[in-house]
């Protein structure tokens, strides 16, 4: 069965895995994946002294007044899409479909774009309010974490957008597929760390 | 390149199809809002509020884990290995600087 | 006025730098010079032979902070370095030793020695290889600085808030110290992934996990530890970085801040740290003891689980550094009793290596005679360990010389024996000639000696109640005569390193070619010649059993089979960006110091922009023809 399919897939181009067709591949991806758990930890760390400070909100509104649930909903709801536009995007890679894995990664590039605008937005809102970075130790805490994570995302829409244009010049080739494949598991990680964001930092905040 | 970029037979239509994607992001978004709803609405017991959203978080963080990003247990052991000690360690790191200080 | 000057520099140089130079000739001349080879390098070998020499400088500067303070405690009253100075080098002190000492060094064999004991041609990334080894040398660097422009960092190695906020510390010095930390920790968790991807995937033929060299499977925890033990420090200065320099309150408590999530987020840090440091130390006592004992070593799987039980145990004990913080008998306790048991599996690694040397062939070479002087100073400062994990026991030796006596046993005793050792014995492989046995073993005395000498007595000291971190005592305290016996066991100590220096100078003056096997070594590296070609192994060797060499000569054999025809071999590229992407994290570091945040700010696009440079490089590197590496390995053989 796998002979075959290495067969058919040499006729296309590229093997059935181009990720980890070569070694340098290979050791990418793994890598990648060891980087992915140190930063695990350093979230974890955040998400600690953010749980640890989140009732230090002094003269500022508390977690309960400040949150928005439907806000978060919309946020949730385009980073969770992007997540799967981005595995669509390297299945789209895997069926050696170039254009189907520039679209999807195109939409991710957007969804991720349209959740840092609305990050932004929200941000703005909660400084009106009164909460902010140096008013308090619970806004210290919440803009790092909050931050930290919007960076990420900023990183990965430059990161896949640089790739793509890599990718129009170059095409799809045993090189660029490792790339691909780690900004997506890049991408992953970022929507994982979002959904422990809302349920620890948004929905734990509105039940206490 | 056109010529490369069509997909073969043998390629679609295999195991690795488009449709557990879509199902396992149907999941996640279900999750996310059974979540949401645990919170909003009146209908889970007050105490049971926070470990019942910790847990769906939990679900969905190895939906994305084994689904979208492919790990495989048996193929990526020591991945496997290495990302539940991060996991691990992490929620130590977590509670610990929630809880004792 | 200055944030523009440096603007204006920096896209002049940002300028030069993307057309590639506006002389020609200039560097022309630049790329053809030595230092240009040294700079661009990705060669393993030579980034470990530039840890090496990076984590010496950096041995000395911190070796002159501990002589100024011990000249300091001589006398009583003394008025030599006082306050704040003597803060200031008891932090650097501390900080340069842990960062900038042990773990570089360490860092060096590593790099030195993995790929040629797992039969690899190099390690996974060498590029990431080289940008750690630079960002290491740009943090300890701009830590340095601070001596140059004054203000040093005062808070201890632990820089404890609230001391070390704007309140208490006034001035850029803590800044340095967070800035400076933060990009050499970048480099070393670089350093540590990349060891853990290359002795995961890179290990030749038949080199199975339970048949690889017990150095590389300490290393290989010890990165494991570095992956996951650094990123709660990196988070930490982060706090401390953004309390300092941008006013959040983190740790302000009037503002509703909590300092000791500092204590936890550097001691989640700090306790797998000094398993970061001993772990691979043991990893090269067992090497030596095996080979200079001629025997297997004793117990070989137990050791490699004792290894992996004190990793992941190391993660679970460092409340124990906390105990007086107040955190209750239940969390004191669990925490005790976790690190109490982090002395069993301890336990059975001192045994095994007792019962490799029982019947063995010793000969007591110099690295040997570290390893054999290593067991039982490892052991005490094991012992007192033990003493200071029971929490009332803690109570009382808490900030106390004791734990100082403590933990230079373990550092020292342990790490420093691990690395010298280590020096000696993989010295003629990494250069091709020997260290003089004579000098080595002067050197061996001077420093086994001095090092008792100054801190075997300062457990007394400690139990005396002299507390650490001051400047000085009272003459009627009645600690005068121990602080000097102190003092004087650490120039002796100086004394041993001077004699080290001479014998590398005389060594290599004298030098005769040491062969590839000077040892009768039992593992990969003395397979091939020493130093190694560029690609180290012309075929891949194929491994058939633990201690691959040693099983070759027993079965009558000179070499080992190869795994693979000779063939054309693979090589990456020289490159200079990691040197320009640690340049610009330097500059940034030093932005933030001097609170222009524009430069700051400047230097970390910067880095980015290197980083998109690199992904846009189509660098494939370069092959070795199969003809030169004949030539080369029958010149070698000649």
């Amino acid at each position: 069965m796998s002979a075959q399919v290495d067969r058919t897939d040499a006729s296309a181009g590229l093997p059935a895995h181009p990720e980890r067709a070569t070694m340098e591949g290979r050791n990418k991806v793994l890598g990648f994946w060891l980087l992915l758990g140190a930063e695990t930890v350093m979230f974890a760390c955040f998400f600690g002294t953010y749980l640890a400070l989140r009732g230090s909100s002094m003269d500022g509104p508390t977690t309960q007044e400040l949150y928005q649930i439907p806000m978060v909903a919309l946020s949730t709801v385009i980073l969770l899409t992007s997540s799967l536009t981005s595995v669509i995007g390297v299945h789209g890679m895997h069926q050696n479909n170039y254009k189907k894995m520039m679209f999807w990664f195109g939409v991710t590039v957007l969804l991720g774009l349209s959740f840092l605008g609305l990050e932004i937005y929200e941000f703005v809102e909660y400084v009106h309010e009164g909460h902010t970075f140096t008013g308090s130790a619970f806004g210290s805490a919440f803009y790092t974490l909050l931050g930290t994570h919007g960076a990420h995302v900023l990183f990965g829409v430059t990161w896949i957008t640089t790739l793509m244009i890599q990718a129009r010049k170059r095409g799809l080739n045993l090189d660029m597929a490792p790339k691909f494949y780690l900004a997506s598991l890049y991408w992953h990680f970022v929507d994982v760390v979002w959904v422990f964001i809302f349920t620890v930092v948004y929905l734990m905040g509105k039940v206490s | 390149m056109e010529a490369n970029t069509q997909p073969t037979q043998a390629q679609t239509g295999k195991q690795d199809s488009g449709l557990k994607y879509v199902a396992s992001f149907a999941l996640m978004i279900l999750l996310t809002a059974v979540a949401f709803a645990a919170v909003a609405m009146n209908i889970v017991p007050q105490g049971w509020v926070i470990p019942l959203i910790l847990v769906l978080a939990a679900v969905q963080v190895f939906l994305q884990l084994f689904t979208f990003m492919h790990l495989d247990l048996k193929k990526d052991a020591v991945t496997v290995s290495f990302m539940v000690t991060g996991l691990f360690i992490g929620v130590v790191c977590a509670v610990a600087v929630a809880i004792l200080v | 006025m200055a944030t523009i000057v440096v603007l204006i520099v920096f896209a002049l140089f940002l300028g030069a730098i993307l057309t590639g130079g506006y002389n020609k000739q200039m560097l022309a001349r630049f790329r053809s010079h030595w230092l240009w080879d040294w700079i661009t390098t990705v060669d393993h070998k030579k980034i470990g032979i530039l840890y090496l020499i990076g984590g010496t400088i950096f041995f000395v500067i911190g070796g002159i902070e501990a002589l100024l303070m011990r000249t300091q405690l001589f006398y009583p009253n003394n008025d030599f370095m006082v306050g704040r100075t003597f803060n200031e080098l008891l932090s650097m002190h501390g900080t340069t030793m842990i960062f900038f000492v042990a773990m570089p060094l360490l860092f060096a064999l590593m790099n030195a020695v993995i790929p040629l004991q797992i039969g690899a041609r190099d390690v996974a990334f060498p590029f990431l290889n080289a940008l750690g080894f630079w960002l290491f040398l740009c943090g300890g660097l701009l830590m340095n600085l601070s001596w140059i422009f004054g203000n040093a960092p005062d808070s201890g190695w632990t820089n404890y808030v609230p001391i070390a906020l704007n309140e208490y510390s006034a001035g850029t010095g803590i800044d340095y110290y967070v800035l400076g930390l933060q990009i050499s920790g970048i480099g070393t968790l670089i350093g540590g992934l990349n060891f853990i991807v290359t002795i995961i995937n890179m290990r030749t033929p038949g080199m199975s996990f339970l048949r690889m060299p017990l150095f590389t499977w300490t290393s290989f925890v010890s990165s494991a530890l570095i992956l996951f033990g650094f990123p709660p420090l990196t988070a930490g200065l982060f706090l401390v970085m953004f309390d300092r320099l941008f006013g959040a309150n983190f740790f302000d408590v009037a503002a509703g801040g909590n300092p000791v999530i500092w204590q936890h987020l550097f001691w989640i840090f700090g306790h797998p740290e000094v398993y970061i440091v001993i772990l691979p130390a043991f990893g090269i006592m067992s090497e030596v003891i095996s080979t200079f004992a001629k025997k297997r070593l004793f117990g070989y799987t137990s050791m490699v689980f004792a290894t992996l039980l004190i990793g992941f145990l190391g993660f679970m004990v460092w409340v124990h550094h906390m105990f007086t913080v107040g955190m209750g008998p239940v969390a004191n306790s669990i925490f005790a009793i976790a690190t109490m048991a982090i002395a069993v599996p301890t336990g059975i690694k001192v045994f095994n290596w007792l019962f490799t040397l029982w019947g063995g062939k010793i000969r007591f070479t110099t690295a040997m005679l570290y390893a054999v002087g290593f067991i039982p100073t490892f052991v005490l400062g094991g012992v007192t360990g033990v003493m200071l994990a029971s929490p009332p026991g803690d109570y009382q030796y808490h900030d106390s010389y004791f734990v100082v006596a403590h933990f230079h046993y373990v550092l020292i005793g342990g790490t420093v024996f691990g690395i010298l050792a280590g020096v000696y014995y993989w010295w003629p492989k990494m250069f091709g000639y020997l260290l003089n046995e004579k000098l080595g073993k002067l050197n061996f005395w001077l420093f086994f000696i001095g090092f008792h000498m100054t801190f075997f007595i300062q457990h007394f000291l400690g139990l005396f109640g002299m507390p650490r971190r001051v400047f000085t005592y009272q003459p009627e305290d009645q600690v005068e005569l121990i602080n000097q016996i102190s003092t004087v066991g650490a120039f002796l100590q100086a004394v041993a390193v001077v004699v080290l220096v001479i014998n590398v100078i005389y060594s290599y003056r004298n030098r005769v070619p040491a062969g590839n096997d000077p040892w009768d070594g039992r593992t990969l590296e003395w397979t091939i010649t020493s130093p190694p070609p560029v690609y180290n192994f012309a075929q891949l060797p194929k491994v058939r059993a633990l201690d691959a060499f040693w099983h070759e000569k027993m079965n009558g054999k000179k070499e080992l089979e190869p795994a693979e025809p000779v063939g054309p071999i693979h090589m990456p590229n020289n490159t200079h960006l990691p040197f320009l992407m640690s340049l610009a994290f330097f500059v940034s570091g030093l932005g933030f110091v001097f609170r222009s945040n524009e430069v700051g700010a400047l230097g970390l696009i910067f880095v980015f922009l290197v980083m998109f440079m690199r992904s846009f490089e189509q660098d494939h590197g370069y092959h070795i023809e199969t003809d030169e590496i004949e030539k080369t390995e029958k010149g070698a053989s000649v």
